[in-house]
């Protein structure tokens, strides 16, 4: 069965020419990446800035997974819907359904066909990091992997979402169209996180996808985001496996989707919860330093946050994605407060005296800064908690500056912008070339 | 070569394979099946015949549990076929307005039919033969004309150990030649005991293949029987089957003329 899968998904024009554009989008986030990357890696040369400051994982990889992440989103619905959605637009579903007596092990076979067209998507990538070695760039293995392993989750419940969409839908437009509309639903949410007048969606944020990638993207290997990934693919599986029992009535296939629907819902929130989480990247360099990690885990006491930042202030999205995310890894249940998201009046209303206000508690004990530094916060914490500030040092993260110019860049353009892409194209020619009888 | 389930079905020839009792089915708020009921024996072959629009091809999915009605069942051997487990036991289908998949080629569905049916090998050779397959093989779908394509469908559905197959309209892209190998093809499965279910347009096809025949007109079952019987009805005797339909339309209707 999957064979046949395999050949309606990679025999199809519209896969390779999806996965030629992805590569061009790809190709092009790569280039821009690198010639910023090149600028900055300069001023080392010229002494301007510290070498250390210079991590590909941010600096190259993540701007260029920016290129999968678009085309996971606006692209890749059209492949991964077309899976189920031609066998209703041909009318041959059913009689599928009949031939094989095996509604899950068809929707099975179709979904293994997608993520093959999603594996190639993620070639792509993959054939990006390895220009980038090839031009002589550093990458630690473990956290390129965490990325990609991220973006690879987001394409399987991408495909999912398309294959429930299909199932519920006659044709494969309806179904590119309910899983585009999912994704902007998602990219909605988002929008809620730059802006104070979007606080009221703030409380929606832990359903963006996004929101579940960014972790993956810092070379973070999160159980939290593993698990709400899993359950929402599980989720929209079964609910495309309900979607093809047209013979259960109605109102079985009504009750079936209001308990998946719940089922996957509560199983979201709880993955959500999970605080676990690994630093994969190099020398630990997304950890506090490993003193104060030691320190942090032997508080007895719980430890609190609470930041009275909007959500449109740079400081706050900088304490987010450094102190916090630095805290939780070495403190799981650390918990965050936001009190200006919860208020009802106006941002701008809200900024009074005590706006910026950081409160840092470890049990009762608690102390006041207006310092979103993460070694003044850690050693209030600590102080709070009755504990010196340990050793500060981090271990070494020597940073790897890179200057790609002349015939390396001119390569880099080349293969980014012509020859990956052609090569798709012409594969995807060649697979689904037109056949003479023997 | 016959299976052990066709000997038997042979054997029990007087208890009907399939029975659909009442078979009643809405859409949109219009009634398309209204009461329909037949049956099916082993080693037969019954035709569904009816103008355009009359139910054919929805009464042929409501047997083979591809729509659910409103009312009514469907039985085989005596059990009332529910769910499509049910209905995989019994029927093989082939749907006229299904197509098959433009990307893959034949030799890959072929395969796939057979793994599907778990039909044996020999079944699969014999069927190959006959629809004179083997050429088509490394074609993809798109590459087919639309003769091929039916052949390909035809061998997907006959390629079973399922002891009822489903065909919709499985003559009408057939040139006469081919259409004489298909007929043969047809009986020859008959012969070994698979019940044959086809809907089918023309009735001098109809009248070739078909034991009993069965008139569709605005999703009611006008008439069930063997053409004799049919003749019998529309009180035409030695019509042909196109006279006695149209006898029997017009007798629906209440023409005076119907019989001319």
């Amino acid at each position: 069965m999957l064979r046949r899968e395999l050949a309606i998904v990679l025999g199809a024009r519209v896969t390779w020419l999806v996965i030629a554009v992805a590569a061009l989008l790809v190709g092009h986030s790569f280039v821009l990446a690198v010639d910023l990357f090149t600028a900055g890696a300069r001023s080392v040369e010229a002494g301007g800035l510290m070498a250390r400051e210079f991590d590909p994982l941010l600096g190259v990889i993540r701007p260029t997974l920016g290129g999968i992440y678009i085309s996971a989103s606006l692209l890749f619905p059209l492949v991964a819907a077309r899976a189920l959605g031609i066998e209703q637009e041909r009318r041959s579903l059913r009689v599928l359904l009949l031939q094989t007596a095996a509604p899950l092990r068809l929707l099975l076979a179709k979904y293994v066909a997608t993520l093959a067209a999603a594996a190639l998507l993620l070639g792509t990538m993959i054939a990006m990091s390895m220009l980038w070695l090839g031009i002589g760039g550093h990458l630690h293995a473990a956290e390129v992997v965490v990325a990609l392993f991220g973006h690879a989750l987001h394409l399987a419940f991408i495909a999912a979402v398309a294959c429930a969409a299909a199932a519920w839908t006659r044709s494969v437009a309806q179904a590119t169209a309910v899983t585009l509309l999912f994704v902007l639903g998602s990219w909605g949410i988002d929008a809620a996180e730059g802006f104070a007048a979007l606080a009221w969606l703030g409380s929606a944020a832990e359903w963006s996808i996004t929101a579940h990638l960014h972790t993956f993207e810092h070379g973070i290997l999160s159980v939290g985001d593993c698990a709400w990934f899993f359950a929402a693919t599980g989720g929209a599986l079964v609910l495309a496996l309900i979607g093809l029992r047209f013979d259960w009535p109605a109102y079985r296939r009504a009750l079936g989707i209001c308990a998946v629907l719940l089922i996957t819902l509560l199983l979201m929130k709880a993955a959500g919860k999970q605080p676990r989480a690994y630093d994969c990247t190099e020398t630990a360099r997304a950890s506090l330093p490993p003193a104060a990690v030691t320190a942090l885990r032997t508080l007895p006491m719980s430890i609190s946050l609470t930041v009275n930042l909007d959500r449109d202030d740079a400081r706050r999205r900088q304490l987010d994605l450094d102190v916090v995310s630095k805290l939780r890894l070495a403190r799981p249940d650390v918990r965050v407060r936001y009190p200006l998201d919860e208020r009802a009046a106006s941002a701008e209303a809200a900024r009074n005296e005590g706006y910026g206000r950081i409160e840092v508690c470890a049990g009762a004990t608690c102390k006041q800064t207006y310092s979103a530094s993460r070694k003044e916060l850690v050693t209030l914490l600590l102080e709070s908690a009755g504990q010196p500030l340990p050793d500060w040092t981090q271990p070494n993260y020597p940073g790897y500056p890179r200057v790609v110019e002349g015939r390396r860049r001119a390569a880099v353009l080349w293969l980014s912008y012509l020859i990956l892409p052609l090569a798709l194209a012409t594969v995807g020619l060649w697979v689904t070339r037109r056949r003479r009888r023997k | 070569m016959t299976f052990a389930w066709q000997r038997a079905a042979v054997a029990l020839a007087s208890e009907p394979l399939l029975r659909a009792s009442g078979l009643m089915l809405k859409r949109a708020g219009r009634v398309v099946l209204r009461d329909v009921s037949f049956e099916l024996f082993a080693g037969e072959v019954l035709a569904v015949i009816g103008p355009n629009g009359a139910g054919k091809t929805t009464l042929l999915e409501t047997v083979a549990g591809l729509r659910i009605p409103d009312a009514g069942t469907v039985s085989a051997q005596g059990r009332v076929l529910a769910g499509l487990a049910d209905s995989a036991r019994v029927f093989s289908f082939l749907l006229d307005e299904a197509e098959l998949p433009e990307e893959v080629t034949v030799s890959t569905l072929l395969a796939h039919a057979q793994k599907c049916s778990r039909a044996p090998s020999d079944l699969a050779d014999s069927l190959m033969n006959a629809l004179q397959l083997a050429p088509l093989r490394s074609a993809r779908g798109r590459d087919l004309s639309r003769g091929e394509r039916r052949r390909v469908a035809l061998f997907s559905a006959l390629c079973t150990k399922r002891p009822v197959v489903i065909l919709d309209e499985p003559l009408g892209v057939f040139d006469p030649r081919q259409q004489l190998g298909i007929l043969r093809l047809l009986k020859e499965c008959a012969k070994a005991g698979t019940a044959l279910l086809l809907s089918v347009h023309q009735m001098s096809d109809a009248e070739k293949l078909a034991d009993r025949l069965l008139l569709l007109c605005d999703g009611q079952a006008l008439a069930c029987g063997t053409l004799d019987e049919l003749r019998t009805l529309a009180a035409l005797p030695g019509a042909s089957l196109e006279a006695v339909f149209l006898g029997l339309l017009e007798k629906q209707k209440g023409s005076p003329h119907a019989a001319t």
